[in-house]
């Protein structure tokens, strides 16, 4: 502690030098937080659960999936036919209704993307609103009731609505894309929490389905997708050996002959549609980030070494008056921590509260991820980088100080 | 004063290699500085007063001989048990001052104590004496960019005493300041002997400076002259 006080300056001294190499540093940072956090999301996204499996069943040969809705009922008991059989925890039916506010212009004003489910799954089985705090948690609470309560209430994201100008309360008929012909008379009942459902929205199935029905009375005939609106279904499982066991179940079930149908942990699917972006999560986790930590450790390790060139004279009367090698090369050590841990922790915090608060996410479109949270780690990440790039870019220099002669301090050159 | 030696240098040698060369640069030294003593060492460029003073501070080891201070044989310690003597023994004066420039002249004062095992404020209590000593209480939170030649000076004195060393050496303490501040500061260092019973070593090229020593001792070739050439010297 005592030394605290020298440590701090010494970064003083030319403190353009200590502004830009931190500056540096904050930029780097930032760019490895937003890496970092891509990175970790899709590999939460993807790694497999010690407990409470997702399963998600589609239809086996042909992508997109589009399964007849009759299906549903069976899928969500987990094919079982035994006593003896594995029933799913939770299920849930995904069915997707792409739509516009506008029937002649759709662009990001109009867009409208659902997924059509029955409202109270939201709160059991939507990865995140399955954990929201008690507050929150009552907000969409009310929405799903109201959901319930009217088949035609849906529920928007936040950017969404404003996005398509409209407030909690507005009705809106949306007119279906992938449905044609099928137009949905809806009553926004409310929004999701700010975050991961932004820009999605949620759609009472009954409602779907029952459009989809009054298609074939008024038309005559059914609707072209009428046998093809289920896209998949969750089965919630306790344990990975549930897991398998239910999947033995679908598979061997005479119920999915046409067509047939496939069940993957949620992981293994959310893998299955990365697979197209493997070269550019493997540039970004094998080349982009390590480059980034290279490059801070040559950043400050320059800056470290001109700063312990410029006082050579400086150690060699520290030196003489007592100091030990060891205490120089912690001071050394010091500076250059000091300035990476907190540098880097200013910086990886601005951006966690900045892109979580301000701009709601990384907006990084891969796959069906629109934008990344940035991750609570890295509340610490930035600190914990500053000080490794910082020890690894300073050691040398640090080390060097050794050889600093004592009796250089009486030469006779100012 | 007394009579008792407090530094003893005996047969000291000192050699450098130059490739296969050797190069000898004291030669088979003795020399005795009894306790109180304000000594200078004059002598020509590469004469070896320098090297002397080192080995006498700890700075550097002899080839051959022993160096005594007090009751420590300092030419065999290692590099850690000399940096902690020098702490608690050694003063150091020099020619360019040598303050850092980052820190006040209390916190370039205070930093030998950093090394001690002292409280905050008895640090600080000596810090403001050392500075008392040499008449610069009043600028303790000057840097030393705010400080004239003679002050910063000064400052540094402050520093070479404010752990009560045993000996003081000083390498030219006078030879970057001009006539009235070099008066002052010999005025200082006379001060500090008489009133504190420092022992002193002084390198100088300033004979008018020795002369305020209560000996001078003159080096040529390595080896400690009786009768030295005074013409070799500045009269200052």
């Amino acid at each position: 502690m005592k030394f605290l006080m020298l440590i701090f300056k010494n970064l003083r001294r030319n403190m353009v030098r200590s502004l830009l190499t931190s500056a540096g540093i904050m930029v780097l940072v930032f760019v490895i937080t937003l890496i970092w956090s891509i990175l970790g999301f899709l590999d939460m996204a993807t790694s497999e659960k010690a407990a409470n499996f997702k399963g998600i069943v589609t239809e086996k040969w042909s992508i997109p999936s589009q399964l007849p809705f009759s299906y549903a009922a069976t899928l969500e008991d987990g094919a079982a036919r035994e006593e003896s059989d594995v029933k799913p925890m939770d299920s849930m039916t995904w069915q997707f209704f792409i739509g516009s506010v506008d029937k002649t212009n759709i662009g990001f004003s109009t867009f409208i993307f659902a997924f059509c489910m029955e409202p109270k799954k939201l709160l059991t089985m939507m990865d995140e609103l399955d954990s929201l705090q008690p507050g929150p948690r009552a907000t969409l609470d009310t929405a799903i009731k109201a959901m319930e309560g009217n088949r035609q209430g849906i529920i928007v994201g936040q950017k969404r609505l404003a996005a398509i100008e409209k407030k909690v309360g507005d009705k809106i008929k949306v007119f279906g894309i992938n449905y044609r012909d099928i137009e949905l008379e809806c009553e926004i009942v409310g929004t999701f929490p700010p975050g991961r459902y932004d820009n999605n929205t949620c759609i009472n199935r009954d409602y779907l389905n029952a459009s989809l029905d009054a298609f074939k009375a008024a038309k005559g005939r059914p609707h072209p997708l009428a046998e093809k609106t289920l896209n998949l279904v969750w089965v919630k499982v306790p344990t990975k050996d549930a897991f398998s066991k239910m999947s033995n179940q679908i598979d061997s079930s005479p119920m999915f002959a046409a067509p047939p149908v496939k069940i993957e942990t949620a992981s293994s699917g959310v893998s299955n549609f990365l697979a197209a972006y493997k070269d550019l999560l493997m540039i970004l986790r094998y080349l982009l980030a390590p480059a980034i930590i290279i490059t801070l450790t040559v950043v400050i390790s320059n800056a470290i070494s001109i700063s312990v060139r410029e006082r050579r004279k400086e150690m060699a009367v520290l030196k003489v008056i007592g100091f030990q090698p060891n205490q120089i090369i912690l001071l050394v050590l010091g500076e250059a921590i000091l300035l990476g841990v907190v540098a880097g922790a200013i910086s990886s915090i601005g951006t966690y509260y900045f892109v979580n608060r301000v701009i709601g996410g990384i907006p990084f479109q891969i796959a069906f991820f629109s934008s990344f949270p940035v991750l609570d780690g890295a509340l610490w990440w930035g600190a914990a980088i500053g000080f490794i790039t910082s020890f690894a870019g300073s050691i040398l220099p640090a080390l060097s100080t050794r050889s600093i002669k004592v009796v250089d301090v009486f030469s006779k050159v100012a | 004063m007394t009579e008792k030696p407090i530094v003893r240098v005996s047969h000291v040698s000192r050699y450098f290699k130059r490739g296969s060369e050797r190069v000898n640069v004291l030669n088979d030294l003795d020399l005795n500085v009894p306790e109180g003593q304000f000594l200078a060492l004059m002598g020509p460029s590469g004469s070896g007063k320098t090297t002397l003073l080192n080995l006498i501070a700890g700075l550097d080891t002899p080839s051959e001989g022993e160096i005594w201070v007090g009751d420590r044989c300092v030419s065999t310690m290692n590099e850690s048990q000399l940096a902690r003597w020098r702490n608690e023994h050694v003063g150091f004066v020099f020619q360019f001052y040598h303050l850092l420039p980052v820190l006040s002249a209390y916190e370039n004062v205070e930093l030998p104590l950093l090394l001690l095992p002292l409280s905050a404020k008895k640090r600080r209590e000596q810090a403001m004496t050392a500075l008392e000593l040499v008449g610069l209480e009043d600028r303790n939170s000057h840097l030393p960019s705010q400080l004239s030649g003679g002050q910063q000076q000064r400052v540094g004195i402050a520093r070479a005493i404010v752990t009560d060393p045993t000996l003081i050496v000083a390498d030219e303490p006078t030879g970057d300041l001009d006539a009235k501040s070099a008066h002052e500061i010999l005025d200082l260092l006379g001060t500090l002997q008489r009133s504190l019973n420092k022992t002193i070593l002084m390198v100088t090229h300033d004979l008018r400076a020795a002369r305020r020593a209560d000996r001078i001792q003159h080096l040529d070739k390595g080896r400690l002259v009786d009768q030295p050439d005074e013409s070799l010297y500045e009269a200052g």
